[in-house]
């Protein structure tokens, strides 16, 4: 399936169109985020402004549209630079961690033999520890910060690539037009890349695009933990984890705290729907042809 | 000899059976007619893509719809119209008055359940008997069809079963009611050419224990010459030719029938060279104007481009559908010559 | 319609989830408490008339016949167990309803229905169980997310359990507690594991014998 049709089919679809949509909206807050929600410090932007000094979270106003965390950190701020940091999050682990894994998954799958096996093993080693356990783990032994999450991420992120682009190089290997390609003498590298990586590109791109949105979940997890961005960072899950004193402490009133929740919370659902919705579209239109 | 003076068991009229796809309508089942009498064995042979396999699903009333609808058309079994009947009703039939088998034997039995079970199911479904008198039949039935040690066969599961046997348990779960008509959808297809023997030998026998009549549907003309009474060639959706098998073969009058032998080996005739027929089957969705077969056959003219012939009787009990009958004859009487 | 939900639970951090619930069902309605038990009942349970044979509440509630703590007990269950499943309701959900498709297109549901079986044994006896067999193997690697789920909602739902303790011991950098809770969680891993191979075994009959 050519490209021009998938991206045809991709507007097409209801269901990618909204998750397009919503992606670009995020993507166009991340950008303007400088002239949206200028910073009051400009070396450090992510750092979120505190109106004041006081405990209590304020409700929306006019001079803070989604209102105040606790510690009085302005939520649009959050929200605004937050964008960013969920995109950064989100390409970084997810390109590292894909190519990591199709560069594993396609030498293992090309090579076969015992490196497969020894590579497979390794894999299945690290698959079989629970992700967010382990990125506990790993934070704990990195230490804190948003960059630490990251790499701990990172580190458990690429099974599931290798595991996908193994199987395809398997199935296209054995393909008529690789053998021919070989017989024709093109060098290893070339019969890899151009041949088998370039054939096989579909899947990767349907898991790639969820996880997206499953790394700024785990990721604002460990934020709101407080083992990922440091207090007061512009990270959602950071400022979701203000929230948590006044929605337990509070009896019978919590809920005029929501905006300390629902606001944040609503975020990090849209943008992981966005990417969700794109790859389940995905799923939809290359599925059936891959068949 | 069938006493063609019986009633009708089936009776299909102008059966029309549509797809209604993204890419257009195909029209699987275009005008369709034939008889099946009590204890005969009509033969439904033609190409793949031909409908044959439409037409019989389409009797079962088992076409998934939406996209497939029954158009047009009334299937009279025993005089009631089976396009007229709801589900439920239709549910009554199936299994126990008309039965089906299919190709694919490896494919066709539930993996989970054991062979027994699923013969059982048919037997409780519609007739009134307790568990054990139902497994005992089932047993008996397994009998029937040649399964050597059925008391242990039937609490085995279809994987533990070869595909002939496995072929065999589906004749059996399709006569455990004693239908009146069996409908057998390409059943030797799939099976080794010694099995397929063993399996119409078996099917034939039954045929004359149980008294009932099948609608055995295939391409290969060899299979149909063996268990056939009658038979109807089907080409694009549409019955072409309709005769005694002995006519059929002997005196083909259609020339895509008359193509279809040539192309295959006969032990009787010395041919220099087998002659496929030009062409393909045209695509569903975009059938010729005119007669169908227009674009593969030797003798069509321009109004065979134009108009579609209909099934007309040629001699006594023998049909054909094509408006050049005669130049076919001269051919083949040069052809003996 | 189903599958939108599906995506859309799926989209929810659980955490997220579990606050708003805590929020709503907690903070404004007042029905589902966190932590495990009022502190009445808290008394009850450390006094001496009440006796702890498993610690599991509900359990032991039963066996002092002390219905009172049954019902304060899965009352406080009902919250964090929702939160803590309905991320895999989605998915589970999704893969159910494409393995079923799948599983309808196949010829042995042909073959049911030509034998004049209705539509709801067809369903529900003929396709579930084949369908099924996907479905657990996803389910025994989803039991691996459910522990990480584990330890958020505990933190939130201030249940002092595993998780909790893992989070914990995280933040003050307690490596030892952290090892050893990790080499807990993978212990509880294989004996789930074990359990998933052994219901295939009790569903598809083709494993059985091998």
């Amino acid at each position: 399936m050519e490209w021009q049709e998938v991206v045809v089919r991709l507007f097409k679809n209801k269901i990618s169109l909204i998750g397009l949509i919503l992606i670009i909206f995020f993507g166009v807050i991340a950008i303007g985020a400088p002239w949206i929600a200028p910073p009051s410090d400009p070396s450090e932007p992510y750092m979120v402004p505190r109106a004041g000094w006081g405990f209590e979270p304020q409700p929306p106003s006019s001079e803070h549209i989604f209102g105040t965390a606790e510690g009085q950190y302005d939520i649009f701020y959050g929200i605004i630079w937050g964008t960013r940091t969920a995109f950064r999050i989100g390409f970084i682990i997810v390109g590292i961690s894909s190519f990591i894994g199709i560069l594993v998954g396609t030498l293992a799958g090309y090579y076969g033999g015992w490196f497969d096996e020894v590579v497979m093993r390794i894999t299945d080693i690290f698959m079989a520890i629970p992700f967010l356990i382990a990125a506990i783990v790993m934070t704990t032994i990195l230490g804190q910060g948003l960059r630490n999450v990251m790499i701990a991420l990172i580190t458990f992120g690429w099974m599931n690539s290798a595991r996908l682009m193994r199987s395809q190089v398997l199935s296209i290997k054995e393909e008529e037009f690789v053998i021919a390609a070989d017989a024709l003498g093109a060098g290893d590298f070339r019969i890899i890349f151009k041949h088998v990586i370039l054939n096989t590109i579909f899947p990767l791109v349907i898991e790639a695009s969820m996880r997206m949105g499953s790394m700024v979940i785990t990721a604002s997890t460990l934020s709101f933990l407080g083992i990922g961005a440091p207090e007061g960072y512009a990270d959602w899950g950071q400022m979701i984890s203000f929230a948590r004193n006044w929605i337990l402490g509070g009896e019978g009133n919590a809920i005029k705290y929501w905006f300390t929740v629902v606001i944040p919370g609503g975020a990090i659902t849209l943008f992981c729907l966005s990417w969700n919705l794109i790859g389940d579209a995905f799923r939809d239109i290359l599925d059936p042809k891959l068949q | 000899m069938i006493d063609l003076s019986n009633e009708k068991l089936i009776d299909v009229n102008d059966l029309k059976t549509y797809f209604h796809t993204e890419e257009g309508t195909v029209k699987a089942v275009d005008g369709v007619s034939f008889e099946i009498y009590p204890g005969e064995t009509l033969g439904i042979v033609g190409e793949s893509g031909c409908g044959k396999s439409v037409t019989s699903l389409s009797i079962m009333r088992l076409i998934e719809s939406p996209p497939g609808k029954i158009e047009n058309g009334e299937i009279l079994f025993n005089g009631k119209d089976l396009t007229e009947l709801n589900q439920k009703q239709m549910r009554k039939i199936r299994g126990n008055d008309i039965s089906m088998i299919f190709q694919e034997p490896m494919t066709s039995l539930n993996p989970v359940y054991t062979v027994g079970d699923q013969i059982m199911e048919a037997i409780l479904i519609h007739k009134d008997v307790n568990k054990k008198q139902a497994r005992q039949e089932a047993i008996d039935m397994l009998t029937k069809v040649g399964i050597p040690l059925p008391e242990q066969r039937v609490d085995e599961y279809p994987h533990q079963l070869s595909g002939g046997m496995r072929q065999r348990v589906m004749i059996a779960m399709s006569l455990s009611c004693d239908p009146q008509l069996l409908i057998a959808d390409e059943p030797t297809t799939a099976l080794d050419v010694t099995i397929q023997a063993q399996i119409l030998e078996l099917m034939n026998s039954l045929k004359r224990q149980f008294g009932m009549a099948i609608m055995m549907i295939t391409h290969d003309l060899g299979v149909i010459a063996e268990v056939s009474d009658r038979v109807a060639v089907m080409y694009a959706g549409k019955v072409v030719e309709y005769a005694d098998v002995k006519d059929l073969y002997g005196d083909p009058k259609h020339p895509y029938t008359w193509g279809l032998m040539y192309s295959i080996p006969h032990i009787e005739k010395d041919l220099e060279r087998l002659e496929a027929i030009p062409g393909n089957v045209p695509n569903p969705l975009n059938f010729p104007e005119g007669c169908k077969f227009n674009t593969r056959c030797q003798f069509a003219t321009d109004k065979c481009r134009v108009d579609e012939p209909e099934l007309e009787e040629v001699e006594e009990g023998h049909y054909s559908a094509c408006w050049h009958v005669d130049k076919l004859e001269e051919r083949k009487a040069k052809e003996e010559a | 319609m189903s599958r939108v939900l599906a995506i859309i639970g799926w989209s929810v951090p659980t955490f997220v989830f579990g606050l708003i619930m805590l929020m709503i069902f907690y903070g404004t309605l007042g029905w589902f408490p966190p932590s495990r038990l009022d502190s009445w009942a808290l008394d009850i349970v450390n006094s001496t008339g009440f006796i702890n044979y498993t610690n599991f509440f509900i359990i032991d509630g039963l066996l002092n016949a002390n219905f009172a703590i049954v019902g304060n007990a899965i009352r406080h269950l009902i919250a964090p167990v929702i939160t803590i499943s309905i991320l895999w309701w989605a998915f589970i959900m999704r893969i159910t309803r494409s393995s079923m498709l799948e599983i309808l297109r196949r010829d042995y549901i042909r073959t049911a229905r030509a034998k004049g079986v209705t539509e709801n044994v067809v369903v529900y006896k003929h396709a579930v169980r084949n369908a099924l067999i996907p479905v657990v193997t996803v389910a025994g690697r989803m039991v691996l997310g459910l522990l990480g789920g584990l330890v958020i909602t505990e933190t939130i739902f201030n249940i002092k359990g595993l998780g909790q303790f893992m989070a914990q011991a995280a933040q003050q950098l307690d490596y030892p507690a952290v090892l050893g809770g990790t080499l807990y969680f993978g212990f509880l891993l294989i004996v789930i594991n074990l359990c998933v191979d052994v219901s295939y075994a009790i569903i598809d009959p083709r494993i059985r014998l091998e």
